[in-house]
């Protein structure tokens, strides 16, 4: 044990306490059976003749989470390890020590690199205690015993100099305990996944509309998976490849990477750029959802979602977002998988619509016609394909009540000699409000993003004088796209994002406008002698400034 | 030590990039008006409202608080509060003059307050 672990135990008064192996709380620990671990962190973390290791034994993680530890041993306590080696543990732990996948889910956004508006923080004790540094995500992305809370809890009180939490521990060792019904029904039944094969996809990038297409994936002798991805832009039929490789964790926690052709393109945002992928894969194996991400602070990224190919038809995506009620002859297109042959009968828009004829239809696409009725009721509604059925596909409206720009939240970043900038993309997407009559309420009709020639973006810069020019700031594309300035103006900058209606008004007849507060920021600044980063929508203490 | 430290990850969250410096917290002024606008997001949720001056002339003024997370544990939504609600906010004013406020209390029409939370 280095002296630096035995320094902080016997600070911790742990020593005593626990003679290193006994959990005082009596809970079960998850014996460590992987050689490499044992050897390699045994010699602090002592394991006893159940095969439990000290702290490891009682704790789970998601991948990020181990790898964030054995990052710390490697640089913290001086562990050696080979690159191959760090792998290997990080997959042991991450399997045999992970996360259920309903436990996983609540915090994929962490691994999907989003930022995230966490409202379940429970109470002002868990947000001054974790979250005022961490994302909530970053805390709930842990399970462990009630002893090992209370080891957290007092390595940071002493680290931080924080007050003792009793509030703290209390909280987490009821929401994330060790053991749960989910993570030993889920861990007897692990087993390795089975993902080869054909699937199809979705995908949706913020500023592109979306894509559609199938991905195979097969096995490399490694363990590890291959991807080939066919992508077809359903706004502009733009076809490409992405190729990528893939690990999968715990059964259902693919991280991988994968990139378009070539690398002859500039714009920040291209839909070949290298990303990097977080997958859940539903437990039956069946569909799989999540991110392909990059950018300097990941601001770009596909949402996606995956579905195994089977015999039968799959309708994965329209063309349209939504109808407008009394609107006749709307074509729409409707793709898919297996949608040969369609006929009227086939197709089914909900009440209120009519498909009048099918235009075409190919095994990949079907183009209908069809008719809404007048006093058709506004709402959302499923659309199906001989069984197959998108839910809330299609949104039937009789006037837009607000435009909502997304995100609404957002940051971006001026440059430096060591970071690139960060951009973001802004959508305005319409809204109807709902039976309620209130605006931003559960019961409103989203309607999808509106056609960019319909809207003028513009920047109002917080505190700044009417029409004051926000070129300092940076500047925001016809298409919503903003790019910060070149030039770093050494400080942050709250910024309305305002997308304003051409065509639609609201109930005093001026045009819809939507906004989104972003913060601009500095990539890194430095307080009181030290070194801040930014990441993602936090900021890094770095260390010493140079 | 530059690595340890970012693993550390001692961050500060930018939920609290800005405090109330860009606001006079000598005194608190009260405006009664209508909501335009309501943007329930991070780092601050804005209420837009009209205010008519002494002389009839109305100015849209913004009013900042708390973010999102901070607000959401005490029963805040997107939804909370609406365009065409009369509000009376009381709070700071910007120091440039500019037609902001830090937001201290809300009153509805009805006089009953709002519960918010007052931290940046």
């Amino acid at each position: 044990m280095s002296l630096f672990a035995l320094t902080l135990l016997a600070q911790l008064g742990l020593l005593a306490q626990t003679g290193l192996l006994a959990q005082p709380g009596g809970e079960e620990g998850i014996p460590v059976n992987d050689p490499l671990v044992i050897a390699k962190c045994g010699t602090c973390h002592a394991r006893d003749e159940r095969g439990n290791m000290q702290r490891i034994s009682f704790e789970r993680s998601t991948p990020e989470g181990w790898q964030e530890a054995v990052k710390r041993m490697i640089l913290v306590q001086g562990v050696s390890l080979s690159p191959a080696e760090a792998r290997s543990m990080v997959k042991y732990l991450s399997t045999e020590h992970g996360l259920a996948p309903e436990e996983a889910k609540a915090v994929l956004y962490d691994a999907e690199r989003r930022i995230h508006r966490e409202t379940t923080i429970p109470n002002e004790h868990m947000d001054h205690a974790c979250a005022r540094c961490h994302s909530f995500a970053r805390v709930l992305s842990w399970r462990r015993s009630a002893d090992d809370w209370r080891q957290l809890v007092a390595e940071h009180a002493m680290r931080y100099k924080l007050p003792p939490n009793e509030d703290a521990i209390a909280f987490l060792s009821k929401a994330a305990p060790l053991h749960t019904p989910e993570w030993d029904a889920w861990h007897k039944l692990a087993r390795t996944p089975d993902l080869q094969g054909h699937w199809l996809v979705t995908a949706a990038l913020r500023g592109h509309g979306e894509y559609y297409g199938d991905m195979q994936v097969d096995e490399s002798a490694d363990g590890d998976f291959t991807t080939s991805v066919h992508l077809t832009s359903v706004e502009d039929g733009l076809r490409f490849v992405r190729s990528g490789r893939g690990v999968v964790y715990a059964g259902y926690a693919w991280r991988g990477r994968s990139a378009g052709p070539g690398t002859g393109f500039t714009a920040p945002d291209h839909v070949f750029s290298q990303a990097r992928e977080a997958l859940w894969f539903s437990p039956d194996g069946s569909t799989a959802e999540g991110r392909w991400f990059w950018g300097q602070y990941q601001e770009f990224g596909f949402d996606v979602k995956l579905r195994r190919a089977t015999d039968g038809p799959a309708l994965l995506l329209l063309d349209r977002w939504s109808l407008k009620a009394g609107s006749q002859a709307n074509r729409v297109r409707l793709l898919g998988d297996h949608l040969e042959h369609a006929a009227t009968g086939d197709l089914n828009f909900g009440a209120g619509v009519t498909v009048r004829r099918i235009v075409s239809s190919t095994p990949n696409e079907v183009v209908a016609e069809v008719d809404v009725a007048s006093d058709a009721t506004p709402g959302k509604r499923d659309v199906s394909f001989r069984g197959s059925a998108i839910r809330q596909a299609i949104g039937i409206y009789d006037r837009v009540d607000y435009v909502k720009v997304m995100p609404d939240s957002a940051m971006a970043a001026f440059g430096d000699a060591a970071h690139a900038r960060g951009y973001q993309q802004f959508e305005a997407i319409g809204y109807q409000r709902g039976p309620d009559g209130r605006l931003h309420t559960a019961d409103d009709v989203e309607l999808g993003p509106m056609d960019p020639s319909d809207i003028t973006w513009s920047l109002e810069v917080f505190y700044a004088k009417p029409g004051a020019s926000t070129d300092f700031v940076g500047q925001i594309s016809p298409s919503g796209f903003f790019t910060p300035a070149q030039k770093d103006p050494n400080a942050n900058f709250d910024v309305w994002v305002v997308a304003t209606a051409k065509n639609e008004t609201g109930r005093n007849g001026k045009p819809l406008v939507g906004k989104s507060y972003m913060v601009v920021t500095v990539p890194s600044y430095t307080l009181n002698g030290r070194r801040y980063v930014r990441d993602l929508d936090r900021w890094v203490d770095e260390g010493p400034a140079q | 030590m530059k690595t340890i430290a970012l693993l550390l990850l001692i961050a500060a969250s930018a939920a609290a990039h800005h405090g109330y410096a860009a606001f006079d917290t000598s005194a608190e002024v009260t405006l009664k008006g209508t909501v335009t606008d309501f943007h329930f997001v991070n780092p601050h949720c804005v209420i837009e409202i009209d205010v008519k001056d002494d002389k009839g002339a109305v100015q849209n003024w913004k009013a900042e608080l708390t973010s999102a997370n901070h607000l959401a544990p005490k029963g805040w939504n997107e939804g909370t509060i609406q365009p065409g609600d009369a509000l009376a906010i009381t709070g700071y004013r910007a120091k440039n003059g500019a037609p902001s406020l830090w937001v201290t209390k809300i009153h509805l029409a009805n006089g009953q307050e709002l519960k918010i939370d007052t931290s940046n």
